[in-house]
């Protein structure tokens, strides 16, 4: 449903997988609901010239959705999450054990339940 | 024959030429032309001034090749092919320019989404406005078509717009010439400054929709492209 293109071990929280910028605005269309482009440059703080290029980014990945609103000839976008944060964290874990189910086979299926016993 | 064999080969039959004076001279005007052009302070001047200097340029190399005496000439073939490819590539990509834009921008007519827009465009050139789903705030103008973001609308209010919109028509009204600098400027290897288009479509847009306008346009665009 989403593309996920590189994961950085080292990072913390969702920059793991994302942007710092696509991080910040994934997290406050969680939190909000839908959201014009004014309303999230505000809330990020986040000036428009890095927002802009972001959320087409986000957009084209699926993980955000918008739509174009038209009141008195005023055009804006309304942004929403395309997901919720759930939906995502399964999505992104489900494409992590695929890839090193794909890379390692049984060893890591081994790994796993010895990590779920853990646990 | 190699090169270093043709240059000589181009010196040897212009010094024979009865048309080397004239060849000489196309080349101290086309250079005095070159000086003039930057020395004028109005752009239309210089952007004229510019051009005659290319013009005379690529008359020498008109009459250079026209009165060489040598056989089968490289250097004279490999100009004539890249004279031949450039102005199909620069002719054909023209003509076709802004089809191949609204197909890969999967732009809409304007006038879905605001209505004026095309209304005020048409009162200035022959073109359609198109908006193009995405939140980086830009507009550009291409063959018979001007091309906006939705995100140049967000910001933009209806003043500013109209000065971003006369801008861009005047690069339509101005687009049948834009061929013919693109060529000079590949068949001289030389090129003008692209301020200077802008700028005189700044100045025809403060005509239109006012110079408070169009400055608050630049401003808010400038702080989006730094």
């Amino acid at each position: 449903m989403v593309k996920l293109d590189q994961i950085n071990i080292s990072n913390t929280g969702l920059t793991k997988f994302f942007s710092p910028i696509e991080a910040k605005i994934l997290r406050t269309l969680w939190a909000e609901g839908e959201m014009m482009t004014s309303e999230l440059t505000e809330r990020t703080n986040i000036p428009l010239t890095s927002i802009a290029g972001t959320l087409d980014r986000l957009v084209k990945a699926g993980y955000a959705t918008r739509r174009i609103d038209n009141i008195n000839g005023r055009v804006r976008y309304v942004y929403a999450p395309a997901f919720s944060e759930e939906e995502v964290a399964s999505e992104i874990t489900r494409k992590i054990l695929d890839s090193l189910v794909d890379t390692f086979g049984p060893l890591a299926l081994e790994n796993f339940s010895k990590y779920s016993d853990k646990k | 024959m190699n090169i270093l064999g043709e240059i000589s080969c181009f010196g040897l039959c212009l010094e024979s030429s009865h048309l080397a004076p004239f060849v000489v001279s196309l080349v101290v005007i086309s250079i005095s032309l070159l000086a003039a052009s930057l020395m004028v302070r109005g752009p239309k001047h210089r952007l004229l001034i510019f051009v005659s200097a290319q013009i005379t340029v690529l008359l020498a190399i008109i009459a250079t090749f026209y009165l060489m005496k040598c056989d089968g000439m490289l250097t004279t073939y490999l100009y004539l092919i890249y004279a031949a490819m450039s102005s199909i590539l620069v002719f054909g990509v023209h003509r076709f320019y802004d089809r191949v834009m609204i197909r890969r921008l999967n732009a809409k007519p304007a006038g879905n989404i605001v209505e004026w827009v095309q209304g005020f465009v048409s009162q200035l050139t022959a073109a359609t406005v198109y908006y193009y789903d995405s939140a980086a705030p830009r507009a550009f103008a291409a063959g018979r078509s001007i091309f906006i973001s939705i995100g140049l609308l967000e910001i933009l209010n209806d003043d500013e717009l109209r000065a971003v919109l006369a801008h861009e028509a005047w690069h339509i009204r101005n687009n049948s010439r834009m061929p013919y600098l693109r060529q000079l400027a590949l068949m001289t290897f030389s090129s003008h400054k692209k301020s200077e288009l802008e700028y005189m479509a700044d100045c025809f847009a403060a005509e239109i929709a006012g110079s408070e306008a169009l400055s608050s346009a630049h401003d808010k665009l400038d702080k989006v492209f730094i």
